[in-house]
């Protein structure tokens, strides 16, 4: 069973690391869209969620909800990761 | 010649029929030529020279297509920038290719506004462009497919033959409706001049998931796809259950069409997807619309008027392609070489090992250009490569696409470092600050060496089966 904070942590690190601009403070409430989130960030996503897990999220799972925050995001993944 | 015509002869036979829909907007051919003969009168009020080069950089949208037209009704050359480009590569384009100006969503310095969130900027090129008595339309920026030669021309004449060619075997008239998700940056000659050539309706999907993307399928009834397996894949996936019976024709583009996707496209929606071979240089180069899934791994047979041969086969049949017909490239632009010097006794050869049926379907074997394609992005390696290395840790690089089975392939970076304990954080915040966000690397491997060609000592490329 993978935790929703444990995918948290890695979402924020990922997001850091190859999606946001090294000005951009991301937390779990940062709103995804309006920092500058977009298909290919989504796509990269994807990629590094399956690096990890081994398992391709459909990017059609991903709707407007889930890219309300950090928070929200990590709470799909979740629960799409565990129910494979 | 001049491509408006094209547009404006479906104008007068469809004056009131939908050209391309953008969310809630439906633009007649009336309309579009309407709004491009009002664009055209702005950029003529900018006095830029017949031939100039300008850089259209700027999202899919009813504008990308007017400013389209309308630089090529004041005989400019348009050169598409994708716009997820940095400034960076924006200043190399511009160099490379000579550009007098640039048109895009951002304003610098004394830069006018011509259409709604797009600005025009005069660049200062050190010279004016030859573009040796070609009525050039079109440069398509290739950084380094051949390393040395940047842009491939094409004069309004070769894209009108291309298209009359491609349309041969696509069929597409004025009953079309097109639902379009590829960027036009990428793709727009054999596809959207096409249509509007034709009387089409082309209809801009906004969003690449699978719910509303049919939801447009359906709500405009659709009738032919053009997509990257990236995207049949993800409709595939949709379990909803929506069908799509207004949908004759689904081409897949822009890279090999993996057979899971042929098979469970097929599964899904009971279509078969149609292969095509695109070639930068040559156009529509082939279409399997004659058995797209028992030879799911052929691009079919020839195109319109294209001819190919198989040059020096081996035993197994097994050689190098080379294609002849209308609408071959004009010339390569950075150095100047035309297309005589280029082609051997009328033929272009390819690069691309293939084989030939007794059906005469086309295989391709593997690529000797390593384009890389992105979910519908073109991606060139040496250009990633010689971003690379020019990080102070970075010895050497080779650049390659790593198949993907949902997104075609995924660009990966093999990294020889000095010192070999060096970060690849940096490497990777290297390549986000200078390249654009689809061509950064998704993985990075150190390895102590590359593999290298016996003769020559050249880095080995990758080269993906297709």
């Amino acid at each position: 069973m993978i935790q929703a904070q444990e995918i948290e942590t890695k979402l924020l690190d990922f997001l850091k690391r190859e999606v946001f601009a090294p000005d951009v403070a991301v937390t779990p409430e940062t709103d995804l869209v309006a920092s500058g989130f977009d298909s290919m960030s989504l796509v990269r996503m994807l990629v590094f969620i399956e690096t990890d897990y081994g398992f391709w999220i459909p990017e059609s799972e991903i709707t407007g909800d889930a890219l309300k925050d950090v928070r929200s995001l990590a709470a799909t993944i979740t629960r799409l990761l565990n129910a494979r | 010649m001049n491509l408006n015509e094209l547009l404006e002869n479906a104008a007068i036979r469809f004056a009131a029929k939908p050209a391309v829909i953008e969310e809630e907007t439906v633009i007649t051919y009336g309309r579009l030529r309407d709004q491009i003969e009002a664009t055209t009168t702005k950029l003529a009020a900018l006095s830029l020279p017949p031939g100039c080069r300008v850089g259209l950089c700027h999202p899919n949208s009813v504008a990308y297509v007017v400013l389209t037209f309308a630089l090529w009704r004041i005989n400019a050359v348009v050169v598409p920038i994708p716009v997820e480009c940095t400034e960076e590569e924006i200043t190399e384009i511009a160099t490379a290719i000579q550009l007098e100006a640039v048109l895009s969503p951002k304003a610098r310095g004394q830069s006018i506004e011509v259409s709604s969130a797009c600005f025009f900027t005069r660049l200062a090129p050190l010279s004016s462009p030859d573009n040796h008595g070609l009525n050039l339309a079109f440069v398509r920026f290739t950084s380094g497919t051949t390393s040395a030669r940047k842009g491939v021309a094409l004069s309004h004449e070769t894209i009108r033959d291309r298209v009359l060619s491609a349309n041969k075997a696509f069929g597409i008239g004025p009953d079309d409706t097109v639902i379009w998700c590829l960027p036009m940056a990428h793709h727009f000659l054999i596809t959207i001049v096409l249509y509007l050539s034709v009387g089409a309706t082309v209809v801009l999907a906004r969003h690449v998931a699978a719910k509303p993307f049919l939801e447009a399928i359906n709500r405009w009834k659709g009738t032919v796809l053009y997509a990257a397996p990236f995207h049949y894949a993800m409709l595939a996936r949709d379990n909803s259950g929506t069908s799509i019976p207004s949908v004759r024709l689904a081409v897949s583009t822009t890279c090999a069409l993996p057979q899971d996707t042929s098979e469970d496209f097929h599964k899904r929606f009971g279509i078969s997807l149609a292969q095509a071979l695109g070639v930068i240089e040559l156009g529509l180069v082939a279409l399997n619309t004659g058995d797209p899934r028992g030879r799911w791994n052929s691009v079919g047979k020839p195109a319109g008027d294209m001819q190919w041969q198989i040059v020096n086969p081996d035993e197994a049949g097994h050689g190098e392609l080379a294609v002849a017909g209308p609408g071959i490239f004009d010339a390569y632009v950075a150095p100047w070489v035309s297309r005589n010097q280029v082609l051997r006794n009328g033929w272009f050869f390819t690069g691309d090992i293939a084989r030939v049926d007794a059906e005469g379907f086309l295989f391709l074997l593997s690529r000797k250009t390593a384009v890389i394609n992105l979910a519908g992005r073109k991606v060139f390696p040496e250009e990633i490569e010689a971003v690379i290395n020019r990080h102070p840790s970075v010895r050497e690089s080779r650049v390659y696409g790593k198949p993907h089975s949902h997104l075609g392939e995924v660009v990966v970076a093999e990294l020889v470092l000095e010192p070999p304990d060096a970060p690849v954080d940096s490497i990777r915040q290297f390549c986000r600050e200078h390249l654009a966000s689809y061509k950064v690397p998704m993985h990075y491997n150190v390895v102590a060496a590359l593999p290298r060609t016996p003769v020559t000592g050249k880095i080995r490329r990758a080269a993906p089966v297709a």
